[in-house]
């Protein structure tokens, strides 16, 4: 087992294990494991974004290339700088301007394309299909997307759902029961998005307990039964301590 | 104080107790329970397995190590079938923070299946912008990566002869946890350069996903890692994710058994208290 495999494993165990104590209570052991967490990501986003922008896409082009083009949009970026000055602050609102306006610009029709048009127009379906032979037909198969049926349930949820969130209207006697409909499926719909969140954090546990077990491997040195037993002695003595010498209440 | 309100009030710690153990047993003893595999994932599956060989398929790594454990196994699982069916596979990512992730990824798959980097597979690594880096390769794949990960100009690869822009793209699927992602290159990529797309996402993300893949805006979708081991089933390939099916199940009954309980005291307090 390579060296360096072998010092991940136990930095991997130990920092999960670290931020595991969270469970029990907060700690001084996770606010380690929090802290390094925030500082490695950070430090890590800075060398990538240096390496790749910096070097590689404005000074090998420039130093190597001669492309002295890029020297526009590098000063449009300079300008963003002009906000730690106060009476250059105004310089940086044109590079504001431009990424602004290009972003709405690009965003806006696209956007609508994709989520408006594509949506309604999936949204208005036939109820009824009309076939050469058979004449009109109406499916029923609650598992098929495109069928009729799922055609009608789709109509009646967007219905009463637009209806529920239209102020305009008291929403009484007919009013009351389309907006109680719209709430059985907004209901529904939050409560397949809670599904799907349990089932990805649940997932997210999974996955850091294969790591625990596969380096509990000895040919790891098993990381994760050593560090266990220290990180639990750890806390064992923090919780002395904290009997010992109780917070001050003021 | 009576049983209802006692356990009402229990200790928080005893539920995340028991969530361990129902995670961990069934990860020490495995049943094998079966897994049915679900239209959505087999829309990517199948669309793989019919692409000719040699066609350009592209995969955006779009996630960094907090979605590792549901999202890695899924581009495994991706990689291992593209690689089988011999396509030329180009990966890229548009999160800074998952580049170093996704070049270990890449390399490790393409070791695995014995690829030659340049001629079968190449890894772009990540330029800044996010949606405009999508624009950019839509009109000038070289412009927005003019090298690769490892820093070798990309108009010299083998792997990406022909390919000029995303038009030349026969098959893209992004792996996504977050923005930019799947919505991203649907809006920015597919949407204006015409080609075909799957995606794969956190389980939080695929609710949010599934009218796309209804409206037939993206062919497929692989949500978290009940579809990776769906996805891993498929290529008979099981890993990770396959391994993880019996606690994910384990966990989701003892919450179902924990609402049930909960629901149980809860009214049952009520109607002493009437």
């Amino acid at each position: 087992m390579p060296f360096e495999l072998i010092v991940g494993a136990w930095v991997a165990t130990g920092l999960t294990l670290l931020i595991f104590t969270f469970l029990y209570r907060d700690n001084p052991l996770f606010k380690l494991a929090e802290h390094l967490y925030v500082g490695v990501s950070v430090g890590y986003i800075i060398v990538k974004t240096y390496d790749t922008v910096i070097v590689h896409l404005v000074v090998k082009p420039i130093v190597e290339n001669g492309e002295v083009a890029l020297l526009i949009p590098v000063a449009i970026g300079m300008l963003m700088l002009a906000r730690y000055v106060p009476k250059a602050a105004w310089m940086s609102r044109y590079a504001f301007a431009l990424i602004v306006g290009m972003g709405a610009g690009l965003a806006i029709p696209r956007t609508i394309s994709s989520f408006i048009l594509k949506q309604i127009e999936d949204t208005v379906r036939p109820l009824l299909s009309l076939t050469g032979t058979d004449g009109i037909t109406f499916s029923m198969d609650v598992l098929n997307p495109s069928s009729n049926l799922n055609a009608i349930i789709i109509l009646l949820g967007v219905s009463s759902v637009l209806f529920y969130f239209f102020f305009s209207i008291e929403h009484s006697g007919v009013g009351k029961a389309v907006a109680r409909t719209g709430i059985i499926f907004l209901m529904i719909s939050f409560g397949a998005a809670f599904g799907y969140t349990v089932m990805a954090r649940m997932s997210l546990l999974i996955g850091r307990l294969t790591d625990l077990i596969e380096f509990s491997d000895a040919s790891y040195g098993r990381p994760t039964i050593w560090l266990l037993i220290l990180i639990v002695g750890a806390l064992f003595m923090l919780a002395r301590r904290r009997t010992d010498h109780p917070p001050d209440s003021q | 104080m009576t049983f209802s309100e006692r356990m009402l009030q229990i200790d928080r710690r005893i539920i995340f107790l028991v969530i361990g153990l129902c995670t961990l047993l069934p990860l020490l003893y495995p049943v094998g329970l079966p897994i049915k595999i679900t239209s959505e994932v087999r829309g990517v599956y199948d669309y793989i397995e019919l692409l000719p060989e040699h066609s350009v398929f592209l995969l955006s790594i779009d996630f960094d190590p907090a979605s590792k454990p549901e999202l890695y196994p899924q581009a495994i699982a991706i990689l291992r079938h593209a690689f089988r069916k011999k396509l030329r596979v180009i990966t890229m990512t548009l999160w800074v923070s998952g580049t170093g992730m996704a070049d270990q990824l890449v390399t490790q798959v393409a070791k695995e299946m014995e690829k030659e980097y340049g001629k079968d597979y190449v890894f772009l690594g990540w330029s800044p912008g996010g949606q405009a880096v999508i624009i950019n390769m839509g009109q000038d794949l070289y412009s927005a990566f003019p090298s690769d990960y490892g820093g070798k100009p990309t108009k010299d690869l083998p792997v990406l002869d022909s390919v000029r822009n995303l038009k030349d793209v026969t098959y893209m699927v992004s792996l996504g946890a977050g923005k930019p992602g799947v919505e991203e290159w649907y809006v920015f990529g597919k949407d204006k350069y015409k080609f075909e797309m799957g995606g794969g996402c956190t389980g939080v993300m695929a609710p949010g996903l599934y009218p796309l893949l209804r409206s037939g805006q993206i062919n497929g979708l692989i949500g978290g890692l009940r579809g990776a081991a769906e996805y891993e089933s498929l290529i008979g390939q099981k890993g990770k994710a396959v391994a993880g099916m019996d606690a994910q199940s384990a966990t989701h009954f003892a919450i179902i058994v924990l609402v049930i309980m909960c629901n149980a005291f809860y009214f049952s307090l009520r109607q002493q208290r009437r």
